[in-house]
């Protein structure tokens, strides 16, 4: 019985329990809602939001007040550059992928070092580096166009890839999976909860704590430049601060999933759930008859209401 | 009638019985010393009296009255006033403002009484002004003072609840002797008033000098109480321990450990913050002890050579050859081991399953890049049970282990790749008597097998029964050198007080 | 802390200046932004200068100070640039449907602060007494917040009355509104610095769970730090109205995050436990000023945003690594 009870509190099975009971209730509401083809958009956006999460994950697992607010930013870069590159062609893929991979990678190289060497807390280094990001998107704009995505990427994005499932589900899936390799089955992921759990202990056993927790960052880079080139295969074209919406739903993702923000706990997989949660919650939101005021502040209460039953604080009198 | 009585308190986290009958009764105008290995249940049963913990069954009763104690605040409304062993104190609030936190004097209804604070702090501070250095000021924040003084900071904190039962948890962990006996007189004199106190110790010569009786728990429950005037240390460790075991006696004729010759760790003019000049040699299988008062540089010299600690000036060689470590990775590298005796700052990884502490070392030696429970679970397990570890399976939480076995599930984590010398920093502290017996049948083997160790340890009968020599440090530099028959706790402790102001 | 390990730092000459007056690493870099700005526009240090400073500044000063309150015990309110948003709509539609006079705009001001405070309280009941992470629940209320607010007011537009922002902006006895109103603050910023609640917010801050057991009521401390940065940003609402002489729900989307750099370019630990709100207002008119002297060294337009960023950026670096050295 106890074990029973145990497995059902977990994270992950109360956000798919919740995602079945989204669903039924969308399809009450709005005959359709839980259609295959709905079924299919909602989890191409959940991807896209997924794959942020991922990279946010990695940098709560670490610890030490770990945090990602930059990544919009990225996205939104990412999005630009990749649509320049490509330029509608699909010989500008391989290029386009290159040059915002190494700017993901980049800026969160800039996160990670001024995080372990300056020893700026999370929180303030990726809120300026968020400004410095504002500011460069608003000059890369005024010199270039917002371009326009490959055929291909769209393609791959949009359309049916294998088994029936577009090509972004795909490479959602295969992000997950490495994910759970990582964390699970690598001496990297071991040292990722190390530190997030007792810095001091990891390092006393020789963990390369600086090395790992910039390496986070830099993965949060990766997976938000990512993120925005499959963002511009969707839309087709890209336009200011498209990825500003993804911040802190990443946030809220990883912490549905069961990483406490503190980090040291928690896995992927929940953090996919969550992903897929919110975009249900906010699709549902979407499609009832109210109006923007409505839709917000039913969205807000709704996720206290989530909150209540993730990640709780300890109680001061244990 | 008892002041203070807890009877058939119980306390569960999780699936981990802390307290599984707890009994306790404290009479008016005594000093009652409870007694018990790690995980015997005494912290969680103070913490139940004072209110920060939730009982889960039993009765608190103050003067015969059950009491439902609802927090910190019911306790001390209820007139029960604690020390906590970790302390309770606010780093960057003034020693003023600490001592007087629970109850911060008003003016005006919503303001501060800068005046009556100070005034109030400055009965408690004056309690300990011979004892308290000279930089101990009543508006330092707290996390400018050293840890003896911060010990006396929540010391006076507990007497400024003018609470009339007192509860002290390892009040003395980190005080000087002068310190102690000043504080010890305080006592003598709340006894004189009446007030009930508990005095939670592992000293065996603390508890006999301020004790009147003496509870004993083992395994979350209480065994027994005693007269400290009826009773020996070895009947108290009997209890503790469930056996007629006893401590095992310090011998003088220990006959010195075949050392083979070779020089292991060779140490020369180390300096750094906390130690100058430190010089010495360990032998392959020789066993090396640092002795002393506590907080005289054991440590941090340890920590300096394993690169955790800064150091100015000095080399430290490696079977000939020199090393610099800079940081516990490349001491590691070149074969250093180090144990903490503060697993929970520098050994655990709580939360974790215990295949994920085990392995860190390992997976550094071996430059690995994969984790394959298959392929690795051997060596764990069998580093495991060199320490007769009790643990329920390798991808259990490392929380579900009591202290002890914690502790040896983090120093097991050194025993898969041989170190070539292993540095001991106190790490029998907090753990229960059998782990610590598992432990130095241990040290012993590993000497037998040709490794160095050094070996600090707080607690003398340790030292004297394991160390070949033993290195007594005071202020910071070896004062003297115990070797042979010259290894007695008359030697050790006129070492250790030797030109100490 | 309540670790014995931890070793004792040195109280030198120096750390003692820096222990009783953490803000002074804040007030050097302002004076030299300010320097800097009377350099490439003089102008801009005369005494409308300051002033138009001040107008424009002082609502971000106001929620530097609101999130300061929250700081101190160790949270984050990622909803106070919402609070400000919905208390700025409330007065507005109020003041429009009572009228312009002195007797509706004081009954406005009346309800704008009990909005400020309920919603100050909401956040805390969510976080200290629900337990909630307050980054994620803040930021779940920010939401929330915003609804209402475009619930109160659904587009952007909606006039102040003239008297509002006519006294804000204008003269009383030839000295500018804003500079009575910046005196005035000083007066209750140090009144405040005095009570006990500021100093049971810094004790929480500084270890929740040491506080606890001393007896303070935590929970109670910290929905009390959040009800302050309510009443804050309720002020800073005021200062917004007065300044835009208009009601827009979504006035203060962006002043959150920069009320978190003011606080930190301020000198206060984000960790809580430590920190001045004084250093929170220098924090506040820092970014004013790094704006202002981006623009008048001649920062080609497209180019401003991107240059401030940077100079914000490094500004929060210089801050935290010189506060630490200040501490060590």
């Amino acid at each position: 019985m106890n074990a029973a009870l145990a497995f059902v509190k977990q994270p992950l099975v109360v956000a798919l329990a919740l995602i079945v009971v989204l669903l039924l209730l969308g399809e009450a509401l709005s005959p359709g809602f839980a259609s295959s083809q709905q079924i299919l958009r909602l989890l191409i956006v959940a991807a896209l939001l997924g794959i942020v999460a991922a990279g946010q994950n990695l940098v709560i697992l670490g610890g030490r007040e770990g945090i990602d607010l930059s990544v919009g930013g990225v996205v939104s870069l990412s999005a630009i550059i990749a649509g320049n590159l490509m330029n509608g062609t699909d010989a500008g893929i391989p290029l386009a992928i290159l040059a915002c991979v190494a700017t993901g990678a980049l800026f969160g190289l800039a996160n990670g070092v001024g995080v372990t060497l300056l020893r700026i807390p999370p929180l303030v280094m990726t809120l300026g580096m968020l400004g410095v990001l504002q500011g460069l998107l608003v000059v890369v704009r005024q010199g270039i166009p917002s371009g326009r995505a490959a055929p291909g990427l769209s393609q791959f994005v949009s359309q049916p890839f294998l088994f029936g499932l577009p090509g972004i589900i795909w490479l959602w899936i295969l992000i997950g999976l490495f994910m759970a390799f990582l964390l699970r089955r690598t001496v990297f992921g071991h040292r990722i909860y190390a530190i997030g759990s007792n810095e001091q202990a990891a390092w006393m056993a020789g963990v390369p704590v600086r090395r790992m927790r910039i390496s986070l960052f830099v993965l949060s880079g990766v997976f938000a430049a990512i993120a925005g080139i499959c963002l511009l295969g969707y839309s087709g074209s890209s336009f200011a601060n498209v990825g500003e919406q993804y911040m802190l739903p990443s946030i809220i993702a990883v912490v549905f999933g069961g990483t406490p923000l503190a980090g040291g706990k928690g896995g992927y997989t929940g953090t996919m759930a969550g992903a897929v949660l919110l975009i249900i919650l906010q699709s549902i939101l979407t499609t009832v008859n109210i109006d923007e005021s409505g839709r917000q502040m039913v969205f807000g209460a709704t996720l206290l209401v989530l909150m209540l039953f993730y990640g709780r604080g300890q109680a001061m009198r244990a | 009638m008892p002041r203070l009585k807890l009877s058939g308190v119980t306390k569960a986290y999780g699936a981990t019985l802390a307290l599984r009958r707890g009994d306790l009764a404290v009479e008016a105008g005594e000093v009652h010393v409870l007694i018990g290995s790690n995980g015997s249940g005494k912290s969680t049963l103070c913490k139940i009296a004072a209110g920060s913990v939730k009982p889960d069954s039993g009765e608190v009763l103050v003067d015969g009255k059950p009491v439902v104690v609802s927090g910190p605040r019911g306790a001390r409304a209820a007139g029960i006033g604690i020390f906590y062993q970790e302390l309770s104190l606010a780093a960057r609030r003034s020693v003023a403002e600490n001592i007087c936190l629970s109850d911060l004097p008003l003016k005006g209804g919503a303001f501060v009484d800068r005046d009556a604070l100070e005034d109030r702090a400055a009965r408690y501070i004056g309690l300990f002004s011979e004892v308290s250095g000279a930089d101990f000021e009543a508006d330092a924040p707290v996390d400018t003072l050293r840890a003896d003084q911060r010990q006396l900071v929540e010391i006076m904190k507990t007497l400024g609840s003018e609470a009339p039962i007192l509860i002290f948890d390892e009040p003395t962990s980190a005080l000087d002797r002068a310190q102690v006996e000043r504080f010890f007189e305080i006592l003598r004199d709340l006894k004189a008033e009446g007030r009930a106190m508990v005095f939670i110790s592992h000293r065996m010569d603390e508890i006999f000098a301020i004790g009147d009786r003496v509870t004993v728990m083992r395994d979350g429950e209480t065994v027994g109480t005693r007269n400290i005037s009826d009773t020996s240390p070895d009947e108290i460790v009997g209890m503790m321990v469930g056996a007629r075991e006893t401590l095992a006696a310090p011998t003088t004729t220990q006959p010195l450990q075949a050392a083979s010759g070779d020089v292991a760790l060779s140490v020369r003019g180390l300096t750094g913050p906390g130690f100058t000049n430190i010089g010495f040699d360990v032998a392959a299988g020789e066993i090396v002890g640092f002795g002393g008062l506590h907080g005289q540089g054991q440590s941090s010299v340890l920590r300096a050579i394993f690169g955790a600690a800064p150091r100015t000036e000095g080399t430290v060689s490696l079977k000939g050859t020199a090393v610099t470590a800079a940081t516990p990775r490349e001491a590691i590298r070149r074969g250093f081991a180090y144990v903490s005796g503060d697993r929970g700052r520098d050994g655990v990884i709580s939360g974790r399953p215990i295949f994920e502490n085990v392995m860190p070392i390992h997976y550094l030696r071996d430059r690995l890049i994969f984790a394959r429970p298959s392929a690795l679970r051997g060596k764990a397990e069998k580093a495991l049970q060199a320490l007769h570890t009790r643990f329920a399976g390798l991808s259990h939480s490392l929380n579900s282990l009591s202290g002890g076995n914690q502790q040896k599930v983090v120093i097991a984590r050194w025993l898969i790749d041989r170190p070539e010398v292993l540095l001991l920093d106190d790490p029998t502290k907090g753990i229960d008597l059998s782990a610590k017996a598992d432990l130095f049948a241990l040290i012993r083997t590993l000497a037998e097998e040709g490794m160095g160790i050094v070996l600090y340890s707080s607690e003398d009968a340790e030292l004297l029964a394991n160390a070949d020599r033993i290195l007594v440090f005071n202020g910071g530099r070896v004062t003297r050198e115990l070797k042979g028959e010259e290894r007695t706790r008359f030697n050790l402790y006129h070492a250790a007080y030797e030109a100490a102001e | 802390m309540t670790e014995l390990s931890v070793p004792a730092r040195r109280r030198g000459g120096l750390k003692r200046i820096f222990e009783r007056f953490p803000f002074l690493p804040a007030l050097i870099i302002l004076l030299v932004l300010f320097a800097l700005n009377g350099i490439y526009q003089p102008r801009s240090v005369g005494f409308v200068g300051i002033t138009g400073l001040a107008k424009t500044y002082l609502a971000l000063m106001l929620l530097a100070v609101a999130q300061t309150y929250v700081v101190y015990a160790g949270d984050i309110d990622l909803s106070a640039g919402a609070i400000v948003s919905l208390v700025n709509v409330v007065i507005v539609v109020l003041m429009g449907q009572w009228g312009g006079d002195a007797l509706p705009v004081l009954g406005a001001i009346l309800a704008g602060l009990a909005v400020g405070l309920a919603c100050g309280v909401l956040n805390g009941i969510v976080v200290a007494a629900l337990r909630l992470q307050a980054i994620v629940a803040t930021f779940a209320t920010s939401i929330f917040f915003t609804g209402l607010a475009l619930y109160v007011l659904p587009v952007a537009g909606a006039p102040a009355p003239a008297l509002f922002w006519r006294t804000y902006g204008g003269r009383l006895l030839e000295i500018p509104f804003v500079f009575y109103v910046v005196a005035v603050l000083a007066v209750i910023l140090y009144l405040l610095a005095r009570t006990r609640l500021a100093t049971q917010l810094l004790a929480v801050g500084d270890d929740a769970q040491a506080a606890y057991q001393s007896g303070l009521p935590v929970t109670a401390i910290r929905i009390k730090g959040y009800a302050m940065c309510g009443l804050f940003a309720a002020l800073a609402a005021f200062c917004i109205t007065g300044d835009t002489a208009s009601g827009d729900p979504l006035v203060g989307g962006e002043m959150t995050l920069l009320s978190v750099a003011a606080v930190v370019l301020g000198g206060s630990a984000l960790s809580g436990g430590f920190g001045t709100v004084v250093g929170s207002v220098f924090g506040a008119l820092i970014i004013g000023l790094i704006n202002s002297l981006v623009y008048f060294v001649g920062t080609p337009s497209e180019w401003q945003n991107l240059v401030q960023g940077l100079a914000i950026l490094v500004a929060l670096m210089a801050g935290i690594m010189v506060g630490r050295r200040a501490r060590r």
